[in-house]
């Protein structure tokens, strides 16, 4: 029974058993209705063994969305419960577990995913390549993704939720004070999803680097790949210090080893050190996708080049190493010296200069352009102003004796809430909604989509601004309630029914893609933007191959050349296409991966060896494997190209587009 | 599979440059990995709480062992490459299974000093010092275990298909392998150990 | 028989041997802990550098542009971690 006795949940609630009933009904019901409707082959031979980018972009997405609505559930609890003073909705421990899986999964388990799904789906396309360099690598990244994901999801059913906070500060995460398995969870989950990560950056660094096509110089290519260019260099160089800090604190709480305990010589503040280390160029790699996204969406809607094409490169390059220079400014209140903290000050500041120099660009590649109000170009507009205020309040945390004040109250919650929202959800959300006809076929109802926007930009005004003011009044983040006398309860209504305006707005996104999916007409073409880049030029739905023909490129706006300027982009006569085999063996990994996790954070080593030497023999496997991968032979791509209604042999042709 | 005769073998295919250049790239993640252990160490290994400093456990006749044997080995895997490159299946045969058996020394040795420090009363869970010193060195350890079995595979893939387009890639991958983990000896050698003995 | 000798790799091999034998200096005499850490400094990163040009020919592809790059960009960094982390944690606590 002892043995049991481990995997029961600390501290259950009515809420959690009825998750748990809900968990295990939604289980069943996949599986009954897979196996009713008969869709195992397929799902195993079109998802589960595909190593096409498109499709594991899909599935990011997916993933990224199911766990926006995971992490927003934690979201509107919290709010709910601080809207009154001394609200008996949720005990202190409850909140904890709750702001700590909010945290990480946000951050890790859905922008990440989010960015990985755009770099999947659209870099290949910009670049004019097949796939990326290593597709059965990208296909194991997105299963351990998935499976860390899933692994830190069941934590709060099986053995309860970590709750020492999305940074996990030690002694607090160590065993004396985290006695849950949670905090397990939290340093298991995140190596794993972690590894995948790292091995995306390596795969899309050597895709971007070798794989463009000809007369693609690195100054022609589309702002969207050099921010994940950018973005991607970062993680490579980041994420070895995660998985060495999440080693580390797996090894004190399983291993009885002192790296960050209180007790023989170990240093509490060392995790807080690395964790930023990693923590602060990971805000980076989050938010420069989502600037390539804006950087797309605001020339095509605007009808204009970027403006100041090499400034946003040399600013991305600059960013990507003053992003490993200002770690310490998560922690000036630590105790280090006055000089350490001056350094950090000014290097922090200086980083806000190439940031300010991304919106200037922004603003005039708007002037004198024709500007079309379309979804994403809204959200690209609402974004420029609200993300100045984030930057802004951003430069006066970085003061670091001001900073003393700002520490750990609300008005940080606020700041980062209003870099992360307009910054990466926004632009998200306009990828999603430019980028959506490329790969389903059809528009989103542009009328709710604009319903959309502005309940989540009225929705974040309300929730987060007034957290600045209480904030600035004292207001403690990650506090389970507030006495009356502290005057916060007002404020904090209003926060709660702004959260409850976001909800209601992220409801509409299902609801859109729902309607849509009933209504749009099909007949969109291949370009329903009048868009710019490669990826615009190949059909909709875009063909396994990606180009027929290789693209010819004469600069990064070559498609708007091809359709405006007489650029001939498709020369020559098809060829051959070699493409890469499907493979189960990710997915398998994927599996193995999720049962050494559970059976660590749970320290059931029998099956943690026997899944280990499960890794060591895929590994093995692979390295005997002779896989030359297939080729598509000619007459199959001219038979889907005629498909598509693509006329042959009329190599200089002017493309036609369908515009809306 | 399109294959350019006018490069070496191991760059002869598109798919096999892209293996290099990932590589490549991959160690410098693993700069960073061994950049971050050496932080924890440097920022530790004074924090020995009850536990034996560095001067009392390091010895240097073990360390002086591991370097020369891992040196040699970076040059006998050179070696191999060199061989490959004129073609010479059985001389690069023979160089790689002699780098393998000199990794092997190098661990039989790792094992024995490790068996000295559980002797001396410094274990894992004695200090801080004591996590971080094993932990840099379990995952250098860690990482020539690992290359003995990748390099094992490949020497009886070589055997077995000769020399292809592929198998001189994973030679080659393999091999810039061995010398990074050499690279990172050395720092091992020079900041822990001699430092630590200084 | 000129080209079978490995010259390249014979000569790197010398030179890594001389520079581990000038580090153990260190130990075997007597200095400071400023010139031995000046000495070991110079001699770990000159071998790190010889074994990445001798025997990774890191510069031999027509990526040794972006590999060098991908190389320094790594060490700048791992250097200002290192030290970084040793300013807040030890040098300036």
């Amino acid at each position: 029974m002892e043995f049991f006795q481990r995997f029961a949940i600390p501290h259950p609630s009515p809420a959690i058993y009825a998750s748990m009933v809900a968990i295990a009904l939604v289980s069943i019901a996949i599986v009954v209705g897979l196996t009713y409707f008969k869709k195992w082959g397929y799902l195993w031979h079109e998802w589960f063994t595909t190593v096409d980018h498109k499709k594991i972009g899909i599935m990011y997405l997916i993933s990224a969305l199911l766990m926006l609505f995971r992490g927003g559930a934690d979201a509107i609890m919290m709010r709910a419960q601080l809207a009154t003073p001394e609200a008996k909705l949720l005990d202190a421990q409850h909140y904890n577990e709750i702001f700590t899986t909010h945290g990480v999964v946000m951050i890790l388990f859905m922008a990440m995913p989010f960015i990985f799904a755009f770099m999947n789906l659209i870099v290949p396309l910009q670049i004019g390549a097949r796939d990326v360099a290593f597709p059965r690598l990208n296909a194991l990244s997105f299963w351990l993704f998935f499976a860390g994901a899933m692994l830190f999801n069941i934590s709060f059913v099986i053995g309860g939720s970590p709750d020492a906070g999305w940074t996990s500060y030690f002694p607090l995460a160590g065993n004396d004070f985290s006695t849950s398995v949670g905090t397990n969870y939290y340093m298991l989950a995140i190596q794993i999803s972690g590894i995948g990560s790292l091995m995306t950056g390596i795969n899309f660094c050597t895709t971007i680097l070798k794989m463009r096509a000809p007369g693609m110089t690195l100054m022609k290519m589309p702002m969207f790949t050099w921010s994940a260019f950018i973005a991607n260099i970062i993680v490579v160089f980041a994420f070895p210090v995660l998985t060495v800090a999440l080693l580390m604190g797996t090894a004190d709480r399983l291993f009885g080893a002192n790296f960050f305990t209180t007790a023989n010589g170990g240093m509490d503040m060392l995790w807080a050190n690395f964790f930023w280390v990693w923590g602060h160029p990971e805000v980076y790699i989050l938010i420069l996708p989502a600037f390539g996204l804006y950087s797309e969406i605001i020339s095509t809607f605007s009808g204009r080049n970027l403006y100041g094409y090499k400034s946003m490169v040399w600013s991305m390059v600059l960013i990507s190493l003053l992003s490993f220079l200002v770690w310490t400014h998560h922690f000036f209140t630590m105790g280090q010296g006055a000089l350490t903290n001056s350094i950090f000050s000014i290097t922090t500041m200086a980083i806000a200069v190439p940031t300010g120099v991304k919106i200037f660009n922004w603003l005039f590649t708007m002037w004198k352009g024709k500007i079309r109000f379309t979804v994403p170009m809204l959200y690209s507009i609402g974004f420029i102003p609200l993300f100045t205020i984030g930057g802004v309040t951003g430069v006066m945390l970085a003061m670091s004796a001001a900073d003393y004040q700002y520490h750990n109250t609300m008005f940080l919650v606020a700041h980062f809430h209003n870099t992360i929202i307009p910054g990466v959800v926004f632009a998200m959300l306009a990828g999603l909604t430019y980028y959506w006809p490329k790969f389903f076929g059809f528009i989103l109802n542009e009328k709710i989509g604009k319903l959309t926007f502005w309940l989540l930009t009225v929705g974040f005004v309300l929730a987060f601004f007034p957290m600045y003011i209480t904030g600035l009044d004292g207001q403690a983040r990650r506090m389970y309630t507030y006495s009356e006398a502290t005057g916060f309860g007002p404020l904090n209504m209003v926060s709660f029914v702004g959260a409850a305006l976001m909800a209601i707005g992220f409801v509409t996104i299902v609801y859109n893609i729902y309607y849509s999916f009933k209504n749009s007409p099909r007949n969109i073409g291949s370009d329903p933007w009048d868009a710019r880049s490669l990826e615009w030029a190949t059909h909709t739905p875009v063909p396994e191959y990606n180009f027929a023909r290789v693209p010819q490129i004469s600069s990064s706006q070559t498609f708007w050349d091809s359709k405006k300027n007489g650029h001939a982009l498709f020369k020559g006569e098809i060829e051959d296409i070699h493409m890469p085999n499907k493979s189960g063996v990710p997915f398998v990994m994927g599996i193995i991966f999720f049962i050494v996790g559970f059976s660590f954070v749970f320290a059931l080593w029998v099956p943690a060896v026997i899944a280990l030497i499960g890794v060591f023999v895929c590994m093995t496997l692979r390295s005997f494997e002779q896989d030359h991968g297939y080729h598509i032979h000619v007459k199959e791509i001219k038979e889907t190209e005629a498909k598509y209604g693509e006329v042959l042999n009329s190599e200089d042709r002017p493309r036609t587009t369908t515009r809306v | 599979m399109k294959i350019d005769h006018a490069q070496p073998l191991e760059y002869s295919t598109d798919q096999n440059q892209l293996n290099i250049l990932g590589f490549w790239i991959f160690l410098g993640a693993e700069i960073m990995l061994f950049a971050t252990l050496f932080t924890a160490y440097f920022t530790l290994s004074h924090r020995t709480g009850s536990g034996p400093t560095p001067a009392e456990i390091f010895e240097i006749t073990p360390v002086l062992i591991e370097t020369f044997v891992l040196l040699t080995s970076s040059f006998t895997i050179g070696l191999g490459i060199h061989a490959m490159r004129l073609g010479r299946k059985n001389a690069m045969v023979s160089f790689f299974a002699i780098t393998l058996l000199l990794g092997l020394v190098f661990l039989g040795v790792e094992v024995f000093e490790f068996m000295h420090y559980y002797h001396v009363g410094a274990t894992y869970q004695t200090s801080a010092f004591t996590a971080a010193l094993m932990t840099t060195l379990g995952t250098h350890g860690g990482h020539v275990t690992l290359g003995l079995f990748w390099g094992t595979f490949i020497i009886i893939q070589v055997i077995k298909r000769g020399l292809t387009p592929q198998t001189a890639n994973k030679a080659f991958i393999f091999s810039l392998y061995w010398h990074f983990l050499d690279v990172v000896w050395i720092f091992i050698f020079s900041f822990i150990y001699l430092k630590g003995m200084m | 028989m000129k080209e079978l000798f490995p010259a390249k790799q014979v000569m790197g091999f010398v030179f890594s041997l001389i520079l581990t034998v000038i580090a153990l200096l260190v130990y075997y005499t007597d200095m400071s802990f400023a010139v031995g850490m000046t000495i070991l400094l110079v001699t770990a990163f000159i071998q790190a550098f010889l074994q990445l040009v001798v025997f990774m020919h890191a510069g031999e592809s027509k990526e040794g542009t972006a590999i060098y790059t991908n190389i320094l960009y790594g060490v700048i960094i791992a250097v200002v971690t290192v030290f970084g982390s040793l300013l807040i944690l030890i040098w300036d606590m």
